[in-house]
C-alpha cells in the first residue's frame, strides 16, 4: 500500500502538484488526467527525479522520499518512461538484468529471473541480441521486463502503450493485468487509452492541474462528470 | 605586502582588461542565448583579425583601415561559420555545438601559425594611436586605450541589456533564447536572427582582438585562449545574465592585473578565472533539483 | 552465429598485429620514427582514457593534457627520490593522478555536461600555471624537486631493462596494451554497462538503481590512473620535461584527434594517437610545417560532429577509423558468405550488429 500525502511540487512558478493525497491499495491502479495535469511528475517524485517542496509518500512502511533515487530501485521502485528508454547498445539480458545488477539480489538466481521476465511479457527475441535492432513495441516489451524482474515492489508504467498499433496495445494490456499476481507488486498506469486503463486498473486516480480531482472504482470515475469536463472541457 | 601605491596603475589596467572581457562576455552570452552555441573560437577570430590588422598597417595602410578589416573579418568569419555550422548542429546538445567552434578554433590557430610563425622573429605588437595621450588621475597614469577600453565594456552591456529589452530584434533574440521552435511558429525569422547574433557577436569579437592585441600582446597563442577569462566570467553568470557577466569580467580583470605587485601571487595570477569560476560554480550549484527527466507532466 | 566467428578471430588478428608492432616496426624504422611511435603509445592511452571518459559517459574533458603532465611530474619526482622499479612507479604515479582525478572531479561531476567542459578547460589553465611556476623535477630536492640552479640536470632515469630508445619503445607499447586491455576489462563487465545506460539517458540507469555518480567518478578514476601512467611513460621516453611541453591547446587538438578516431573504439585511441604524433613527425620530416595538420583536424572536428547521427558519444567513428577498419578487413582472411544484413532490421530474432571494441 502507498500512502501519499499532501504531496506538492513547484518548478519556474508552476504548481505541478497540488497537495496530492491519495492512498493505493495493492492491485493495479490508474493514473488519467489531461497533458500537463502531473501525471508524470508524479512519477518523478517516486522516481526521485524531483523533489517535493512538501508532502511525504510511505511505501509498504518505507518513507519512500528519505532513500537516494538510485536506491529506490533496490528497494522495489520499477518505472517505464514516457519515450521508451531500453539501452540501444546493450543486449536484451543486460538491459533486463541491470536492476538485478545493481541491486541486492544474487547473483545465481540472475540468469534464471531475467530469462522469466523476458517470458512473461511475451517477448520473442534472442536475449543476447542488442536491443537497437528490435523494432518499438519488443523494446518497450524489454523496458516492461526490466520493471517485473526480480522482487518489485511499486511498477510505475508511464504510457507503456503510447505509439503502439492495436494488438500490441493489448498483448500489452494483457501482461499488463497479471502483473500483480506474478509480481505481488503495486502497479500504477499512466495512460491516455480509457479502454487499457478499464481493462487493466481496478481503481483510478485523476489529476487536473496538479490536483485530485477524483479516485475510486475505474468504471464510476470514467463516468464521473468532472472527470469528463476536465479532458472535454465545459460544455 | 607592496604599497597602495603600487597597485594603482593595475588598477587601471585591470578595469581596462575587464571592460574587454566584459566586452566579450556580453557577446558571448547573446549568442549563446540566441542560438545556444558557446563560441569558443571568439578569442581565435579576434587575435586572426588582429594580426591581420598588423600587416596591413605594416604594409602601410592607414590604421584605421587596418581595424576596419580586422572587425570585418571577425564578423565575416563569425557570420559564415554561424550560417553554415548552425543549421547543421543546430538541434544538438550545447557541448556538441560549443565543440564544434573548436574545430574552427583550431583551423584559424592553425593557419595563423602557418601565416604569422612565431619562431625566430622578434615579437610582434600593435599599438593604437590612443596608447600615446592620456591624463593623470591623482599619481595614476591612464591612457586613452584604457578607457575605450572600460567604455567599450560598459557602453556594450548597457547597449545590449536595451537592445535586448526594448528592440524587436532583442525580444525575439531573447524568445529564441527560450524556445526556439515556438518561436519559430510565431513568425519571427529565426535564421535571420541567428545571423544577426552571430554578426554582432564577431564584431564584439574583432574590437576584442584589437584591444587585448594592444593592451596585452599580439601572440596568436595569447589571443586565443584569453577568451578563457571571458569564458570565466560568462560562466560564472551562468551563462545567462549580462550584468552578471560585466560584473564577473571586471572582477577577473581587475583581481588578475592586481596580484601582479604581490610576489609571492604573482606568478600564479593567470590562475584567476579559475578559480572564480570553480568557486562560483561549486557554490552555485549546491542546491539543485536533480536531473530533469525528459519527459514534461 | 557470425558474430561469435568474429570475435574468436580478433585477439589472433591483435596478436599479429601487436608482435609486429613490438619486433616488425622496430626493425623497419629508424630511430627518428621509434621515438615518434613511442609518443603514439603515451598518447594512445591517453586518447584511450579520454575515450572512456568522453565516449562512454559522456563527459568531455578539455584538459587531459594537464592530467597527462600531473603524472610525468609526479613520476619524474618518484624517479628522481627514489630507486624503486619502473613499473611500480607507474602505478603509483597512476594512482596518485587518480586520487587527484576524483577529488578535483568529484564536486564537478554535480555539473551539466558543457560546465563540465568549461571547468576542465579552466583546470587545465589552472595546472598549466602551477606546473610553470613549480617546475618539473630534474633532480633537486625539497618538495617540488626542482633546483633552478642546477647546471648538468640528470636525465630521468629508464627501466634497466628498457634503457635504449628500442627497447624503450617495446616497453611503452606493452604498457599501453596492458592499460586497453584494462579499458577492456572495465567495458566488457558491469562498468561498461552501466556507462552504456548513463550514456543513454540517465534517468533510466537511475531508473535501473544504477548510482551514476559512483559509476561517473570510477570512468573519472580509471582515465585519471591511465593518463597518470601514460604520463609516467611520458618521462621515461624524453628524459627531460618542461612545462611548455604541455600547453593548453594541447588538450585541445588532443580531443580533436580523439573525436576523429572515434571516441566509441580503443582502435580510435590508436587511430588518434598516430594523427597526433606520428604525422607530425612525418612532416616535420617532409619539411612541411605541422600547422597544416592542426587545421585538418580542426576541419576533422567539423566533419565529425556535423556528421555524427546523434550525441558526441554516439557517433558511428568516419573517415580515418572507417578506413582503419576496413583495411584491418583486408587483412583478414577471406569470411565465409555472410548473410546479407549487418542491418538491423524490424522483425525480431535475427542477430546482427557487431559489438563495439
Amino acid at each position: 500500500m502507498i500512502e501519499v500525502s499532501g504531496l506538492t511540487v513547484r518548478y519556474g512558478g508552476v504548481t505541478s502538484l497540488d497537495d496530492m493525497s491519495l492512498t493505493f491499495q495493492v492491485g493495479t491502479c490508474g493514473l488519467i488526467g489531461p497533458n500537463g495535469a502531473g501525471k508524470t511528475t508524479f512519477f518523478n517524485v517516486l522516481s526521485g527525479f524531483v523533489r517535493p517542496a512538501a508532502g511525504t509518500v510511505r511505501a509498504f512502511g518505507d518513507d519512500l522520499l528519505a532513500m537516494a533515487h538510485f536506491r529506490r530501485a533496490r528497494w522495489g521502485v520499477r518505472r517505464t518512461f514516457q519515450t521508451e528508454q531500453a539501452i540501444s547498445e546493450l543486449s536484451v539480458f543486460d538491459n533486463v538484468a541491470m536492476v538485478h545488477e545493481h541491486s541486492r539480489l544474487g547473483g545465481s538466481s540472475r540468469r534464471k529471473d531475467v530469462l522469466d521476465a523476458i517470458s512473461f511479457v511475451g517477448l520473442d527475441a534472442d536475449p543476447d541480441v542488442q536491443v537497437r535492432t528490435l523494432g518499438a513495441g519488443q523494446r518497450r516489451l524489454v523496458e516492461v521486463a526490466r520493471a517485473v524482474v526480480g522482487r518489485p515492489k511499486l511498477v510505475l508504467l508511464d504510457e507503456p502503450a503510447a505509439g503502439l498499433p492495436d494488438e500490441e496495445t493489448s498483448h500489452l494490456g494483457d501482461v499488463i493485468r497479471r502483473i500483480p499476481e506474478h509480481t505481488q507488486a503495486l502497479t500504477i498506469l499512466v495512460d491516455h487509452d480509457m479502454s487499457l486503463v478499464s481493462a487493466c486498473c481496478e481503481t483510478t486516480a485523476v489529476l487536473d492541474f496538479g490536483k485530485l480531482i477524483a479516485s475510486g472504482p475505474t468504471a464510476a470515475v470514467l463516468r464521473n462528470d468532472d472527470v469528463i469536463r476536465a479532458y472535454l472541457g465545459v460544455a | 605586502m607592496p604599497a597602495w601605491s603600487d597597485f594603482e596603475p593595475f588598477i587601471v589596467s585591470g578595469l581596462a582588461l575587464g571592460g574587454v572581457y566584459a566586452l566579450s562576455g556580453v557577446g558571448l552570452v547573446v549568442l549563446y542565448r540566441a542560438t545556444g552555441v558557446l563560441y569558443l573560437a571568439f578569442g581565435a577570430v579576434g587575435a586572426m583579425g588582429a594580426l591581420i590588422a598588423w600587416s596591413l598597417t605594416q604594409a602601410g595602410t592607414p590604421g584605421w583601415v587596418s581595424w576596419l578589416v580586422c572587425v570585418a573579418f571577425a564578423a565575416a568569419v563569425t557570420l559564415a561559420y554561424g550560417t553554415v555550422f548552425g543549421p547543421a548542429l543546430a538541434g544538438r546538445d550545447p557541448l556538441v555545438k560549443a565543440v564544434a567552434t573548436i574545430g574552427l578554433t583550431l583551423v584559424l590557430y592553425g593557419a595563423m601559425d602557418l601565416l604569422w610563425t612565431t619562431s625566430g622573429g622578434e615579437a610582434r605588437s600593435l599599438t593604437l594611436p590612443t596608447d600615446n595621450s592620456g591624463f593623470s588621475v591623482g599619481q595614476i597614469l591612464v591612457n586613452w586605450t584604457q578607457v575605450i577600453a572600460l567604455a567599450a565594456g560598459v557602453v556594450i552591456t548597457v547597449a545590449t541589456g536595451a537592445f535586448l529589452r526594448y528592440t524587436k530584434l532583442g525580444t525575439a533574440m531573447r524568445a529564441m533564447a527560450n524556445d526556439r521552435v515556438i518561436t519559430a511558429t510565431l513568425g519571427v525569422p529565426v535564421r535571420r536572427v541567428e545571423a544577426a547574433a552571430w554578426l554582432g557577436c564577431g564584431v564584439l569579437a574583432g574590437i576584442a582582438g584589437l584591444l587585448l592585441a594592444d593592451l596585452v600582446a599580439l601572440d596568436a597563442t595569447t589571443l586565443t585562449f584569453l577568451v578563457i577569462s571571458s569564458l570565466a566570467a560568462v560562466l560564472i553568470a551562468r551563462l545567462r545574465s549580462i550584468a552578471l557577466a560585466f560584473a564577473a569580467a571586471i572582477a577577473i580583470g581587475l583581481i588578475h592585473d592586481l596580484l601582479t605587485p604581490i610576489t609571492s601571487l604573482t606568478n600564479y595570477r593567470d590562475m584567476t578565472p579559475f578559480v572564480l569560476a570553480a568557486i562560483a560554480l561549486l557554490v552555485l550549484s549546491r542546491r539543485r533539483v536533480m536531473t530533469q527527466s525528459r519527459e514534461e507532466a | 552465429m557470425r558474430r561469435r566467428v568474429a570475435v574468436a578471430r580478433r585477439p589472433a588478428i591483435i596478436a599479429v598485429l601487436l608482435l609486429f608492432a613490438l619486433f616488425g616496426l622496430p626493425a623497419l624504422l629508424s630511430l627518428y620514427y621509434i621515438d615518434a611511435l613511442t609518443q603514439v603509445a603515451v598518447y594512445s592511452m591517453v586518447a584511450a582514457a579520454l575515450g572512456v571518459l568522453a565516449g562512454r559517459v559522456g563527459l568531455i574533458s578539455l584538459g587531459q593534457v594537464a592530467v597527462l603532465a600531473v603524472g610525468a611530474w609526479v613520476a619524474a619526482r618518484l624517479l628522481f627520490a627514489t630507486t624503486q622499479p619502473y613499473p611500480v612507479i607507474l602505478v603509483e604515479a597512476g594512482l596518485i593522478t587518480m586520487v587527484a582525478g576524483m577529488l578535483i572531479g568529484l564536486p564537478a561531476l554535480r555539473l551539466r555536461g558543457l560546465y563540465l567542459a568549461l571547468i576542465t578547460l579552466m583546470l587545465a589553465g589552472a595546472i598549466t600555471v602551477i606546473l610553470a611556476s613549480l617546475n618539473f623535477p630534474n633532480g633537486g630536492h625539497g618538495f617540488s624537486g626542482y633546483n633552478g640552479a642546477l647546471v648538468n640536470i640528470p636525465p630521468i632515469r629508464r627501466p634497466s631493462i628498457a634503457s635504449g630508445d628500442p627497447a624503450y619503445y617495446r616497453y611503452s607499447v606493452i604498457i599501453a596494451a596492458i592499460m586497453f586491455l584494462l579499458v577492456l576489462a572495465h567495458i566488457r563487465t558491469r562498468p561498461g554497462r552501466a556507462w552504456a545506460a548513463i550514456r543513454q539517458s540517465e534517468p533510466a540507469a537511475l531508473a535501473a538503481g544504477i548510482n551514476t555518480t559512483l559509476y561517473k567518478l570510477w570512468a573519472l578514476a580509471l582515465a585519471s590512473f591511465i593518463t597518470g601512467v601514460a604520463g609516467g611513460v611520458l618521462a621515461g621516453a624524453v628524459h627531460y620535461l618542461y612545462s611548455i611541453d604541455f600547453p593548453t591547446q594541447n588538450s585541445i587538438i588532443l580531443l580533436a584527434v580523439v573525436l576523429m578516431g572515434g571516441v566509441y573504439s580503443l582502435w580510435g585511441a590508436v587511430v588518434a594517437a598516430v594523427l597526433y604524433q606520428f604525422l607530425p613527425a612525418l612532416l616535420q620530416n617532409w619539411g612541411v610545417s605541422a600547422d597544416w595538420l592542426t587545421i585538418l583536424f580542426g576541419i576533422g572536428v567539423l566533419q565529425v560532429l556535423t556528421t555524427a547521427p546523434a550525441g558526441l558519444a554516439d557517433q558511428v567513428p568516419k573517415d580515418l577509423a572507417k578506413l582503419g577498419r576496413l583495411l584491418l578487413r583486408l587483412t583478414r582472411r577471406p569470411q565465409p558468405a555472410e548473410p546479407a544484413a549487418a542491418v538491423p532490421t524490424e522483425t525480431s530474432g535475427v542477430s546482427g550488429g557487431g559489438g563495439a571494441a
